[in-house]
């Protein structure tokens, strides 16, 4: 399939590949201004309180302080989906939550000047558990939210977001169901993306009305376009994205960092860089969404599914960034994953006294399905069904129809996506590992292997709108402006290359403006998978609208149609005579410029899949479990960069992805709001002496929408791992394990070789 | 970090004096490799005004053997521990217990008279300061332990008293299995103290202004057999969930010597006393070993989360007598 | 005379160091012999260090304080913020240098002890008069053994001093030596090609 493209699934060196293998790639902490201050935080020592008085008088006294702000000296700006959270308040909702903030000189003064500060607390109960936080007397976080439950909005999903699945008739299906399964069921650990690099901004004011604010992000445009709203449509807010350094979305949350920046830049008249440290990271930067499900499922022998029904209460931590769209786009995906007609399935996103859930790479999809999946799980279990042919049978098929997101029913145009399942299977040797729910694959001694599978499905991979701007110049080079970010799908890159298919010229000789949304129109950001799709969909036609206006040139010079020519490497042919070419800058004139526009409309019908099988060794005498083996199976269509794929495919283990369910987590202590991971080695990651073996099984039926077939996958990478390897450990040990993550207690438990301690 | 003033230091004398001078409020800098992460994070209420660097004390670093005994340095890095041939041919389990420690950079940097003298990992204890105010607790010179209450899963079964949290090093676990003792200088003179007396439950027994200078090891019989095995959610980069060292002399296959020491089990290594007193003089076969493997844990008291360690030390110590690796 | 490096005050209880208050000190003479001997305070005084080729004379309580790590120097001071601080507490390799050739967590060394030292950091590894990068780095571009590329100048420094020592590590020790790099992105397996290939082009020469 690629053997028709110059460059299109061909590896080549990402444009920034010198600059970060050298240094040069500059990320937020690298940038330096001259007059430049350091922020910092004094954060909540409670869960839940409120700020009875507090006293600066003696950090603004010391030398060296440029700005102290409390709740008392801040506009009411807000962040929030809807804006909810204030910038500064005087009620703190969660162990790290802003109490006031300091710019000084160097660090070492701004962090003496915390200790300055006196807060007089009035410390109120806190509430963790979801249902407990809607129960009646229970602590309530925000006045306008009654019981602790956020209004079921997002703005920019539209008016209509899904946050509910009714259809059909559940009671009827669950009749006619041969098996059924209920039970609550939970993804909880609310692991940390964390990124290599830490959330952090420079603020910069350069007017009363102007603020330029340097950021780390996946979507710069977009966070511009949103700080303008926060900021009360008063300020004009320049956004320079820096070279990211890691996200999976969660540096989308970072509103209430860049709104402090920009309050202290204000009150220092100076610019101020705030750089939160990796230990502030792991206690009060996005984690994942905390799901629990207590659904019940009817399932026939044949694997069919007749109801699924229950409440899926969503913890969102003390706010909502935009947790709503994740719930929406979760329950999306549920349908996409399992074709069922008979739904009754409720969500509440619910705030409580810890620090905050939000967007990260799976986006409310993973969090669901880690938790859905359990419960179906006990259902195949009971009806004896492989759950391969179960997630074959039951994900999305061309002509079906569903209901996405914005809450309007969408016919799917899918290809068919069992042609990479089962190559998949077969990869992986699905059908001589899978023994039976709860039979272990191998037996050696104390050890034994299991296996799982996963599957998710994104109908977002064309969401929203992409812009693109393309200049050619006679010298056949082309410059692109996009907004498109740079986080480490090289995505920037993989837009070149599309740009040079179009054109017919070689990627090395398209640049890039920079990552500066005052400069490139809109994108909406380099997130769910869109990339290819739809911000490729963007500079293709973007390329296209240049080359049609550079064929409008040159055919009168080349006596024919602009419809009957060619270009390539330069020269513009009518087709089949390359002999007589003539080279761009005649047909422009070299004091020219084409400028072509492409813009990508949001297209909910076609989806991704990703499906996930793993392999699990657990050691039954210390409940260990290492991970043998996965085998990733997707359809993408086309490879448009084959490297780039495959790091995003690996990349099913980072991420809080696949490790959730083995070791990692925040550790919440309800008895006092903390979270106990707070540094790198008591926070659990796979390191390189621990690898699996992963083989990427990627298969290309083009997808017809797209000028080069393809569709991208990303973003779905971590979502089918968590559960399948609970799966596999349950196989494995033969006992059931639903509690994320399998960390050897919790195995030695289920083994039943814990006697409860007398403690 | 908050500011301290920084000396070099040529030898112990200087040293020991400047840590009198200054009586409490010194820190002797060695690897650096726990103190500055102790000092990053602001844990402790109080910050030194000054650093003493010990690394340019001559000979403070050697790894040797002299008349029967291994004498160790303690500014030796763990690296050169667990690469040294003498180490690894005649005190098998340390240079095992070294090479499992952390990543092979941080060996590097580390020395053995850190990994001995560390703080405490208890996550109570390192709340970060900057994430919401250090967490005071009995260690500090608090008034409780939150590990109790609380999230306990890596904490003591074993010997806590008010604190309950678990001994970090692992060359301590080696160390203990083989007998050492821990040379001591202060004000008042030198001291040498077996290495089961040199933890407390709330750390060690240094003084104010001492510090450890080396350690000693008589060497174990020729036919002993040493191992030392550590359980950990990650192979490198963690530190132990339980680790177990043995030491173990057998003639005719009767065990004529045993020791047994439990990593990261209570606030100091344990010597498996009465694990021991089973095997010795016994055969070491199947079934001894696994009645010395439940005899580890008499009179364990696990907290509300970590009962799973108990099974832990009974499996590592049947692995480590029977060499099995995890 | 050497002036003591700050008068310290104390405002509110903390430990204020005053820049400027600083005099200028006069060069200590001879290498190796600053910083040494018992009662003088060798704060004060000139760290001197070559840093990728250049020499660099930092003065203690003006240019770097004793609290500074090599990582904040290295960044703030010197410029050179190719080295990443990620955890700032050593465990995440991000920081890692090259000190006389071996690698170390640059966040976890104090400035000050560097005197006398020879630092390599990323920026110091291509050639500096043909700019063509070292084949570590020239590698890496090749395998696209990166994501975000935060970890990555970190990395190539391990791999530059494991290869320096160990010039065809079988892959364990690869893994090994890479153990203490935090990439969240999940490049390691293009990162183990790319190291591979790196060892395959040299035994070929």
């Amino acid at each position: 399939m690629s053997t028709e493209y110059r460059f299109i699934g061909k590896a080549v060196p990402r444009k920034d590949a010198r600059d970060i293998t050298t240094g040069r790639a500059k990320y937020i902490n690298d940038i330096s201004v001259p007059h430049m201050l350091y922020g910092k935080v004094l954060r909540s020592p409670h869960p839940h309180a409120n700020i009875r008085s507090i006293n600066t008088s003696k950090a603004k006294a010391l030398s060296g302080v440029k700005a102290v702000l409390t709740y008392r000296d801040v506009p009411d700006w807000k962040v929030g989906n809807p804006l909810h959270l204030r910038v500064l308040g005087s009620k703190m909702r969660f162990v790290g939550d802003s109490v006031a903030l300091v710019a000084a000189e160097t660090e070492e003064i701004a962090c003496a000047a915390l200790e300055l500060i006196d807060v007089d607390y009035e410390v109120l109960p806190a509430v963790y558990d979801v249902e407990k936080a809607i129960e009646k007397g229970a602590p309530q976080l925000y006045d306008i939210y009654p019981n602790n439950i956020m209004p079921q909005i997002a703005p920019f999903m539209g008016d209509n977001i899904l946050q509910n699945i009714i259809m059909g008739d559940t009671e009827a299906g669950v009749k006619e169901a041969d098996v059924v399964a209920e039970g609550t069921y939970e993804y909880n650990n609310i692991p940390n993306p964390l990124p290599p690099e830490p959330p952090g901004a420079v603020a910069e004011w350069e007017g009363p009305d102007t603020v330029h604010l340097w950021i780390s992000s996946q979507g710069p445009y977009f966070d511009r376009l949103t700080l303008y709203y926060m900021l009360g449509r008063k300020v004009n807010v320049k956004v320079t994205a820096c070279q990211c350094g890691g996200s999976y979305g969660s540096k989308g949350n970072s509103s209430p960092i860049y709104l402090q920046a920009i309050l202290l830049a204000k009150a220092a008249g100076r610019p101020v860089k705030l750089c939160l440290n990796k230990q502030e990271h792991l206690t009060a930067f996005t984690l994942r969404l905390g799901s629990r499900i207590r659904g019940k499922v009817g399932m026939k022998k044949d694997g069919t599914v007749t109801a699924i029904s229950g409440d899926w209460f969503v913890n969102t931590g003390y706010f909502s960034m935009i947790t709503q769209g994740q719930v929406a786009v979760g329950l999306g995906e549920a349908q996409l994953a399992i074709r069922c007609k008979n739904w009754d399935l409720k969500s509440k996103t619910i705030c409580t006294n810890r620090n905050a859930s939000g967007w990260i790479r799976g986006f409310g999809g993973q969090e669901f399905i880690s938790a859905l999946f359990l419960l179906l799980a006990r259902a195949m279990q009971k009806a004896n069904i492989d759950p391969f042919e179960f997630f074959k049978k039951n994900f999305v098929k061309n002509g079906d129809r569903n209901i996405w997101r914005d809450g309007h029913w969408w016919t799917s145009k899918v290809i068919d996506f069992t042609k990479a399942m089962d190559k998949g299977a077969e990869v992986f040797d699905w059908h001589n590992k899978w023994r039976g729910w709860l039979k272990p694959t191998s037996i050696s001694g104390t050890k034994r292997t299991g296996v799982g599978v996963g599957v998710i499905g994104n109908a977002d991979v064309g969401e929203d709108v992409s812009e693109s701007l393309i200049r050619i110049d006679p010298t056949h080079h082309a410059m692109i402006y996009t907004s498109v970010c740079e986080q480490g799908t090289g995505q920037r890159s993989s837009l070149c290359k599309m740009a040079a298919e179009v054109l017919q010229i070689p990627p090395e000789r398209i640049y890039l403006a920079p990552q500066d949304p005052g400069i490139s129109p809109y994108e909406f950001g380099s997130v769910g998978s869109r990339g290819t799709y739809a911000m490729g969909a963007g500079i293709i036609k973007a390329a296209e609208d240049a080359k049609r206006q550079l064929f409008e040139l040159a055919a009168p010079l080349l006596e024919a149609s602009p419809d009957s020519l060619e270009t390539r490497d330069g020269l513009i042919f009518i087709k089949g005579k390359p002999e007589e070419s003539i080279p761009w800058r005649t047909a422009m004139g070299v004091t020219r410029t084409i400028f072509g526009y492409g813009r990508h409309e949001a297209d909910y019908s076609l989806c991704n899949m990703l499906m996930s099988f793993v392999e699990v060794e657990v050691d039954t005498e210390t409940g260990k479990v290492d991970l043998l083996r996965v085998v990733n199976a997707t359809d993408i269509g086309q490879i448009i960069d084959p490297p780039s794929l495959e790091n995003q495919l690996n990349g099913c283990i980072g991420s809080a992805g696949i490790d959730s369910a083995i070791f990692e987590e925040t550790i919440l202590d309800e008895s006092n709001g903390r979270m106990l991971a707070a540094n790198l080695i008591d926070y659990k990651w796979r390191t390189f002496a621990d690898l699996p073996r992963i083989k990427n099984v990627i298969v290309e039926t083009p997808f017809p929408s797209h000028r080069f077939g393809a569709v991208g996958v990303g973003e779905i990478t971590t979502a089918p791992g968590p559960s399948a390897v609970l799966m596999a450990i349950s196989n494995a040990i033969g006992q059931r394990v639903v509690e994320y993550p399998a960390t050897p207690d919790k195995i030695l438990k289920a083994l039943g070789r814990i006697k409860e301690s007398s403690a | 970090m908050r500011p301290f003033k920084h000396l070099n230091v040529e030898n112990i004398r200087e040293c020991v004096s400047l840590l009198q001078e200054h009586n409490g409020r010194a820190k002797v800098i060695a690897g650096g490799t726990d103190l500055l992460g102790v000092l990053k994070g602001e844990i402790l209420p109080e910050s030194p005004e000054l650093l003493i660097n010990i690394k340019g004390i001559p000979d403070l670093n050697s790894i040797r053997e002299q008349k029967g005994e291994l004498k160790i340095g303690a500014l030796a890095k763990l690296s050169d521990i667990a690469k040294s041939s003498l180490v690894q041919e005649r005190y098998r389990a340390l240079a095992e217990s070294a090479r499992a420690i952390a990543t092979p950079v941080i060996r590097d940097m580390a020395t053995l008279g850190g990994n001995l003298c560390q703080e405490t990992r208890c996550w109570y204890y390192r709340y970060p300061h900057v994430a919401g105010g250090r967490i005071l607790c009995y260690r500090k010179g608090g008034t409780r332990c939150w590990a109790v209450t609380g999230d306990n899963r890596y904490h003591a079964i074993m010997g806590g008293e008010k604190c309950f949290s678990s001994c970090p090093s692992d060359t301590a676990v080696a160390l203990t299995a083989l007998g050492a003792r821990i040379s001591i200088i202060g004000p008042e003179g030198d001291r040498i103290v077996p290495v089961t007396d040199f933890f407390t439950p709330r750390g060690n027994i240094l003084d104010t202004n001492e510090i450890v200078t080396g350690i000693q090891v008589s060497a174990p019989p020729a036919e002993t057999r040493q191992s030392f095995i550590k359980f950990s959610l990650r192979k490198p980069v963690d530190f132990a969930v339980v680790s177990v060292a043995s030491a173990v002399s057998t003639r005719d296959d009767i065990c004529t010597g045993v020791a047994i020491a439990l990593g990261a089990v209570a606030p100091f290594p344990m010597r498996a006393t009465a694990a021991e007193k089973i095997l010795i003089g016994n055969p070491l076969n199947e079934e001894s070993i696994r009645a010395a493997a439940a005899a580890t844990v008499i009179g364990a008291k696990p907290l509300s989360m970590n009962a799973y360690k108990v099974e832990l030390v009974k499996t590592l110590t049947q692995r480590v007598l029977t060499q099995t690796p995890l | 005379m050497i002036n003591s490096h700050s008068s310290n005050t104390h405002k509110n209880g903390v430990m204020v160091m005053k820049e400027k208050n600083i005099k200028a000190g006069r060069k200590a003479k001879g290498s190796g012999d600053r910083n040494k001997g018992s009662g003088v305070n060798p704060s004060a005084g000139y760290i001197s260090m070559t840093i990728n080729g250049e020499s660099r004379e930092l003065m203690i309580g003006k240019d770097v304080q004793p609290w500074h790590t090599l990582a904040y120097t290295i960044r703030e001071t010197l410029g050179y913020t190719g080295t990443k601080i990620g955890c700032d507490q050593g465990a995440c390799g991000a920081c890692m240098v090259l000190i006389n050739g071996k690698p170390v967590l640059s966040c976890m060394t104090l400035t000050v002890e560097c005197d006398g030292k020879s630092i390599t950091t990323i920026e110091g590894l291509e050639d500096r008069e043909t700019g063509k990068p070292h084949p570590v780095q020239q590698a890496f571009i090749d395998h696209t053994a990166f994501q975000c590329g935060f970890c990555t100048p970190g990395i190539i420094i391990s791999t530059k001093a494991l290869l320096d020592e160990n010039p065809s590590p079988s892959e364990q020790e690869i893994k090994e030596a890479l153990a203490g790099h935090y990439c969240r992105c999940i490049s390691h397996y293009h990162v183990l090609n790319a190291v591979k290939d790196v060892i395959r082009k040299s035994e070929v020469k």
